[in-house]
Formats: structure tokens, C-alpha cells, sequence
């Protein structure tokens, strides 16, 4: 997921936190699980912490709970503001807040940063006990499915009864699709968005030259780093070729084209950055490392390639035959890292086992990260399948 | 109600008499789903329709229906042999670019084809044709030729030739005179101004 997600511009006189429609100022708590975690991998950690953020208030039947799932650089704090001076709100405000499409007056919004994360959950960058250090690498192996049963867990302790629904983009997308096959009854909706029910080579390959990046450095030193360090170098270039992939061809002609950086005038006979795109390539990078664990990149990547559903069940059939969810599956036709195709094979597989499923495509041109879009379509759309009109009333008076 | 959804309820009433209660139907060019609505409600199928525009799936979900966004045929070809009990391609059948593939597949993925059509050799458009010499219009035939997609009209003895060519049965016929409430009962190419056929392989 791309850090430059357009925000809407507040006006001074109104501070941007209590505009109408925005959850306003947010924390996040911490759920502490003392309880030892069984990775799927079969390793076993004494207890784990994640990260959450809460909007809205959980019903008295405890069935309102909208689940939010982020993708791989993304965390918990999906909406609102931590403080009144932050540049940006949480990365999915324009979708969630008091009467917008995941609307905070009716619903009891929850966004847990995953498990293997660096954000304030358990991860490889968090304190081994046995050691007193990072775990580094020691750290386990790292499923969709650890995620999604730790984030169960999360919910079992806010009390919550059943899911209204679970929504999630890109790694969210198949976090949400899990949720509903490993917990049928508790899940009542799954959307995902610009997902697959497992990488293409061409996804997979991309990751994997992240990896090298990373693993090259000779700053990660097999994993082994303290906070402070670490393959700064590498993790940036992961980034940088990563964010390629996030957005398109189209979509970055249109925002940098061949322009020139300021200052650089004629041909150029030096490495400087020159055009406007490879400066903007290097922020990112540079942003990326100054809030993200090399390690943790190592392991989402990792396990975001590992998911398999159609592997691990026997058949996306198999897979979805359990499920008792309805689920919407949103594709984005310029998503050339989890074309429409991919989210196609979801919903395809879902009808043929017999479940009720929906497949729209939006026709955008900004990539996979379409699923940030600000577009009202695609609002109706989330808010049509979360509230749904009253039945409709045919008048057989003719 | 406008002349038209009038119409469009006629349609529906028709091909929900023939629908069994809690089957599994496909509806191919669903639009914003009222006639899937319509079926949901009163004979508690489980439904999916297919369409081409995002607006109308959205509507579909917005109602609570399962619709898929994309081309009918691909759509088909994704399931295994009779996997619907009956597929319904209800006022589409005119827009297909290629109509034999498209009814031989539906023939395939379900157990029966309920196929309607506005009969377009009703002698009200063959008068319309003769004596004004342009695109039919009225109030089936909306607009004007420059405002219209490329369609394909369809006629009684058009369709009934098709199933002959194409060895495919006729299970039921219902002809409708030009108001389309009463039954026509003789010379439907020229009489009815609305056909609905379930067809079975």
C-alpha cells in the first residue's frame, strides 16, 4: 500500500479532526494475550500483544463489529487522527467515519495490526523473553492464518458475538476470505478488495526481490539488528520497487510524466535524481524505513506468498464450501499485482460452491491501490452491501 | 406505474409462473436485479444474475442479491453441466453478439432456458417499418437510431426456427397479444407482441 493517499483539504478555521464525518482524535490499546500462540509452522511463542484501534460502539446483541484488515505495510489505525497536528488521518479515512460508507454511528469498527507486524504487535522486532533481544529471525514463521486466529482472539476479548463483516484490500482481502472459511458462523460478511486466493510467479518474484534487497545488505546481518539499524539501504529499495507495483503505468505518467526535478536543468551526466518520479521513489523509500522492521517485511511477504486456499483445503470449492458468509469480491481493472481475474476466481469459485457471492469491477486506472480510491461508487457499493435497502415492495396493482 | 415497468411486471409474472420454488437460477443481463428480487421473494430461489455495468451490480448487492460483473458466456463457462435449474435470459437475447453460443451454453450450465423476447414481427412494427421507412419507435422501441446500441431483433418465427436448426426443444411457449397481458392465440409472428420459451436439451 502507497503512503500518498490523496487527503482531503480541511480549512483552517476547522480543525481537519472534527470535521462531519470524521471519527475525530483516536488512540490505540494493546491486547495482550498471555495465553502461548501455536504457529501454524508448529513453533510456539509464551503470549503475543496486538495493537487495535476501536471506532463506534458494539451493540447490546454484540453483532455490530466490522473487522477492517490492512494490507502488508499497513497498520491499526485505519481512521481518525492520533493528534490534532498529524499530516495525514488513518490510511482508510475516507471510507470509515459517522456516516460515511462503513458508517461509526451504527457499526463498531476494529483494525488490529497484524501478527509478524512491527506497528505495536508481536513481531520479530519485538523483545525475545529467552533472550532479552529482538527475535529477529527467530521469530516464527508467520501465516495469513496465525493472523487471522490471533485477530480472532482479539474479538472473543472485546466481547464481540459475531462479525458483521470482515473488510480488507491486497493481504486484508485474503485475511478477510480466511475469517470467513475458519470461522463459518461468526462471519457474517466478507468484502474483499484487489485480493487473491493465491499470488501469480510474477507477484511472488516481486516479493522475492524485496527479500534480496534486504537480505543483501549486509546491515541485516542475518536478521540480527538492533532497532535503531538494520538494512536501512535494502528495505528502501524493497520499498521503492514494491510501490511500483501498487499503482500504473497510466497512473504515474499522469502524476510525474518526464518532468524534471527542480534545479535540474539540460541533459543530465550525473546519477542525481533528475526526473520528478525517481525523487518521489526515493521519499518513499526513506518514509518507508523510518516506520517499518526489515524483518517484518521479510515475514508478511513471506507469508502473503505461502497463502494458498485452494493448497491448503484440497479446492477454492473445498476451501468455500463451509462458508456462510455473503461475500463481495471488488477487483480494480488497472490491478496488474492481483488482477481482476484473480478476485474473479473468488467469486466464481464461491457460486459454484454454492455460497452467495458478488463480483463488481471498477474501472480506474490507479492500480492496485484503487481499493483507497476515494470514488463514490465504490462507497455505495461498501455501503449497499453492509446496510442493504429495505426489501422491495412489488406492486401488483396493474 | 409507467407503461413501461407495467410491462416489465407482465415479463416477470410470466417466467415466475414457471419457476419451481427454491431452484437455483441464473439471470443473464440482470439489470438492477428486480425481476431476481421478484423471484427471491416469491418463490425463495437462490439467485445470481450477470451484467455488464458495475452500477447495476451494485444495485443487485444494494438489494441483496449475488451479481457478478462481467460477459455472460465467460460466466457460464466457469460451472459444471446443469449446475442451475433453470437460467433465464429475459429481454437480452436481442443484444447478443453471438446468441447460438450464448443459448447452447446457458443449455449446458442449466437444467432448463426460459428465453423472452418482444416479438418484433408483431404487425404494429411491420406497419411501422412499411409506412414510415425508419427505425421502429414506440413504446418498446424507445429511441431514436442514433441513440440506440447495435441490437439484433428477434421474431416468433425467428426463434422458433433457431430451436428447430438447432435441435433444441420447446418445453413451453406463452404468447402475449400486443398489450401484452392477453393471450394471443393464433399467429403469434404476427399477432403477439411478447414470447417467452422454455427450452431443454
Amino acid at each position: 500500500m502507497t503512503d500518498d493517499v490523496e487527503v482531503m483539504t480541511a480549512t483552517d478555521s476547522a480543525p481537519r479532526h472534527l470535521a462531519p464525518g470524521d471519527v475525530g482524535l483516536v488512540a490505540p490499546r494493546d491486547f495482550v494475550c498471555r495465553q502461548p500462540f501455536t504457529f501454524k509452522s508448529g513453533q510456539i511463542i509464551p503470549g503475543f500483544t496486538l495493537r487495535y484501534e476501536t471506532y463506534g460502539q458494539l451493540n447490546a446483541t454484540r453483532d455490530n463489529a466490522i473487522v477492517i484488515c490492512h494490507a502488508l505495510s499497513g497498520d491499526h489505525h485505519c481512521a481518525g487522527w492520533h493528534s490534532p497536528d498529524d499530516r495525514k488521518p488513518g490510511w482508510w479515512n475516507n471510507l470509515i467515519g459517522p456516516g460515511k460508507a462503513v458508517d461509526t454511528r451504527r457499526f463498531f469498527v476494529i483494525c488490529a495490526n497484524v501478527l509478524g507486524g512491527c506497528q505495536g504487535s508481536t513481531g520479530p522486532s519485538s523483545t525475545n523473553p529467552e533472550t532479552g533481544r529482538p527475535y529477529g529471525i527467530l521469530f516464527p514463521f508467520v501465516t495469513i492464518h496465525d493472523m487471522v486466529r490471533a485477530q480472532k482472539l482479539l474479538l472473543d476479548h472485546l466481547g464481540v458475538a459475531e462479525v458483521h463483516g470482515v473488510i480488507g484490500g491486497s493481504m486484508g482481502g485474503m485475511l478477510a476470505l480466511l475469517c470467513a472459511v475458519e470461522y463459518p458462523r461468526f462471519t457474517r460478511r466478507v468484502l474483499a478488495m484487489a485480493t487473491t486466493g493465491r499470488e501469480s510467479a510474477q507477484a511472488i518474484a516481486f516479493n522475492e526481490v524485496g527479500r534480496q534487497a534486504i537480505m543483501q545488505d549486509p546491515a541485516w546481518n542475518h536478521g540480527d539488528y538492533l532497532r535503531e539499524g538494520g538494512p536501512r539501504v535494502g528495505l528502501a529499495i524493497a520499498r521503492m520497487m514494491a510501490h511500483i507495483t501498487y499503482v500504473s503505468d497510466a497512473s504515474m505518467d499522469r502524476k510525474f510524466g518526464r518532468r524534471k526535478k527542480d534545479g535540474a536543468v539540460g541533459d543530465a551526466y550525473t546519477f542525481d535524481a533528475q526526473f520528478e518520479v525517481e525523487g518521489y521513489l526515493r521519499h518513499q523509500g526513506q518514509s518507508f524505513i523510518n516506520r517499518f522492521d526489515a524483518n517484518s517485511y521479510l515475514y508478511i511477504t513471506r507469508a502473503i506468498d505461502q497463502f494458498d486456499l485452494a493448497h491448503a483445503y484440497g479446492s477454492l470449492e473445498a476451501a468455500f464450501a463451509s462458508i456462510e458468509a455473503e461475500t463481495l469480491v471488488v477487483a480494480f481493472a488497472s490491478d496488474w499485482l492481483f488482477p481482476p481475474d484473480q478476485n474473479r476466481a473468488l467469486a466464481l469459485a464461491l457460486l459454484r460452491a454454492g455460497r452467495r457471492a458478488s463480483y463488481a469491477e471498477l474501472s480506474t486506472d490507479l492500480g492496485h491501490d484503487s481499493f483507497l480510491l476515494e470514488s463514490e461508487e465504490l462507497y455505495a457499493l461498501v455501503r449497499g452491501f453492509l446496510e442493504r435497502d429495505e426489501p422491495y415492495v412489488f406492486d401488483y396493482s396493474i | 406505474m409507467t407503461k413501461l415497468v407495467e410491462k416489465r411486471t407482465v415479463d416477470m409474472q410470466i417466467i415466475g409462473d414457471w419457476v419451481e420454488p427454491g431452484t437455483r437460477v441464473l439471470d443473464l443481463g440482470c439489470g438492477a436485479g428486480v425481476l431476481l428480487d421478484y423471484l427471491v421473494q416469491t418463490k425463495q430461489v437462490s439467485a445470481v444474475g450477470v451484467d455488464l455495468e458495475f452500477n447495476k451490480i451494485a444495485a443487485c448487492v444494494r438489494r441483496g442479491l449475488a451479481a457478478y460483473q462481467g460477459d455472460m458466456t465467460d460466466f457460464m463457462r466457469a460451472f459444471p453441466d446443469k449446475h442451475f435449474d433453470r437460467v433465464i435470459c429475459s429481454r437480452t437475447v436481442q443484444e447478443l453478439a453471438d446468441p447460438t453460443a450464448v443459448i447452447l451454453e446457458a443449455l449446458r450450465v442449466g437444467r432448463a432456458l426460459t428465453v423472452g423476447f418482444v416479438n418484433h414481427g408483431f404487425w404494429k412494427n411491420r406497419l411501422n417499418a412499411l409506412l414510415q421507412g425508419r427505425k421502429i419507435r414506440n413504446e418498446v422501441y424507445t429511441t431514436e437510431w442514433f441513440e440506440s446500441r447495435p441490437a439484433n431483433p428477434v421474431s416468433v418465427a425467428d426463434f422458433e426456427h433457431f430451436c428447430a436448426a438447432k435441435g433444441i426443444r420447446i418445453a413451453r411457449r406463452a404468447h402475449l397479444a400486443g398489450n401484452w397481458r392477453t393471450p394471443c392465440r393464433a399467429l403469434p409472428n404476427l399477432l403477439a407482441g411478447y414470447a417467452v420459451y422454455d427450452l431443454a436439451r
